[in-house]
């Protein structure tokens, strides 16, 4: 008796450490995923329309954070957009974007076919799917992203364009003219793995 | 049982998955707490709001009030009869700015100075505040009618205090506690008996001051500015200002357009000289006209 119940005890011991087993596996297997981020990521859009005032803005703290596996997220808060008239940035934030009802424009999305082992310091092209979401707003862009890794940190830029009414921003007709259907959006992340 | 057991050994595949990217990315942000576009305009029609002009900004500033409307179309309701005030005001850093003006009535300089206390920010302090002194000359006073006049009569000084809040998107309101002191002060005449007296105000002169802004639409405001005064003669033939206009937005600029019952447009000229009667008919219509550089 004393020794079956033993044996039936080493049993379930047995499965408690396989069970424990995967439970650390499946932890390190998340956190075997490499992470690259930076905080000092930079987006510039401009909306200028020749002859006209300049409508162009840069922002050079946005957060991303990609992951090995081609997980990219991004984040801006409007604010921190700067133009070179105050007035006008006064503008995009209060009646434009409404910064302070909708303070952060984010990315979230999926490099295509990434392998963070494949990255050398010659550019590559990949294709980059994902949702923006801004002003209450969502939509879906695919884009190229260029991407090199030199010394440990991986540059990613990209560039696409976004129409202002595709995130419900009314452009008031007096300045309609002055003010590009398409804004186009370029931005430079410096990823590294010590952030 | 196992299986529960199994699925909840596995909850760290989901947890940590893709989409949390964006939760990790919220969790490290600071936002800028700062309370922006209390008013869109440097006044609200006559008082100063609480902004500033931007470090490096170089902003030119026109203003005309024109003259009573109450003559009608004889001089086409005062559109003849314009008083005109010039203003240039330089950003020198976050939170001061140095202005210079001319104004037709009376022939007036002023150079002020505009300094920014606190901001109103979101969840902490509830009001901006900003401070403005005015020093002006009426360079209309002629050598011939006062042969005894120093340049020091000339002079009159405005402290003020603005304090705002924006208590909604929609909605701003203003305080401003003014000093006004006159080394010339207001004379105001009367008839009495067949010859004319008169009567001066004190040299030292305080008022409040009350002002809002509220957003009709996304580039039209109403606003309306109002100054008690809180020692006048009571024999003065001036009242006190009241202003109702709208700011309008016109992409690089702002627009202001109102009504006002006093034509000067330093503060020290408003506040203790408002010559018009709103229950009279007698105003005078306005525009202030903002350009940046």
């Amino acid at each position: 008796m004393g020794v079956r119940r033993s044996f039936r005890k080493l049993k379930t011991m047995k499965k408690n450490i396989f069970f424990l087993l995967l439970f650390f596996f499946t932890i390190s297997f998340n956190f075997a995923q490499e992470r690259f981020a930076t905080k000092s990521g930079i987006i510039n859009f401009e909306a200028s329309v020749p002859s006209f005032e300049e409508v162009k803005a840069t922002h050079n703290s946005v957060s991303a954070i990609l992951k090995s596996n081609g997980d990219f997220a991004s984040l801006a808060l409007v604010r921190g957009f700067r133009f070179k008239v105050a007035l006008m940035e006064e503008h995009f934030n209060e009646s434009y974007v409404e910064s302070s009802k909708y303070p952060k424009a984010t990315f979230s999305g999926k490099i295509k076919d990434f392998n963070s082992s494949e990255l050398s310091g010659v550019q590559k092209d990949y294709i980059l799917l994902g949702t923006v979401s801004m002003h209450g707003k969502e939509k879906k862009i695919e884009t190229t992203v260029n991407l090199k890794e030199i010394d440990n940190i991986i540059y990613l830029t990209t560039s696409f364009t976004l129409r202002p009414e595709d995130f419900n921003i009314e452009i008031p007709s007096i300045v309609s003219n002055k003010i590009a259907e398409e804004i186009n959006i370029s931005t430079y992340f410096e990823l590294r793995t010590n952030f | 049982m196992k299986n529960i057991a199994f699925f909840f050994l596995l909850f760290p595949l989901f947890v940590f998955s893709q989409d949390d990217l964006l939760d990790e990315l919220n969790e490290e942000i600071i936002e800028d707490k700062k309370v922006i576009s209390v008013f869109k305009s440097l006044k609200v029609v006559n008082f100063e709001t609480t902004k500033l002009v931007n470090k490096k900004d170089f902003y030119l500033v026109i203003s005309h009030r024109f003259g009573s409307v109450k003559n009608g179309i004889d001089d086409l309701f005062g559109l003849d009869q314009a008083v005109t005030q010039f203003k240039f005001i330089y950003g020198i850093n976050e939170w001061l700015n140095l202005g210079l003006a001319r104004s037709s009535y009376k022939k007036k300089y002023g150079l002020h100075a505009k300094f920014r206390l606190k901001y109103q920010e979101k969840n902490n302090f509830p009001l901006s505040i900003v401070g403005y002194s005015l020093i002006t000359a009426n360079t209309a006073l002629k050598d011939n009618v006062y042969p005894n006049i120093n340049f020091e009569n000339r002079l009159s000084y405005t402290t003020q205090l603005l304090i705002s809040r924006k208590i909604n998107d929609n909605l701003s309101l203003l305080l401003a506690p003014s000093f006004v002191h006159e080394n010339l002060a207001t004379r105001s005449f009367a008839e009495e008996n067949g010859s004319t007296v008169f009567y001066d105000e004190e040299n030292n002169q305080i008022a409040l001051g009350f002002g809002g802004r509220y957003k009709l639409s996304k580039r039209i405001s109403l606003n309306i500015d109002y100054g008690l005064h809180l020692n006048r003669n009571e024999n003065s033939v001036y009242n006190n200002p009241l202003s109702i206009g709208a700011d309008i937005e016109t992409g690089g600029h702002v627009f202001q357009l109102h009504f006002t019952n006093a034509q000067a447009m330093f503060e020290e000229g408003f506040i203790t000289q408002a010559q018009g009667d709103w229950l009279n008919g007698d105003f005078f219509f306005g525009f202030n006209l903002v350009r940046v550089f």
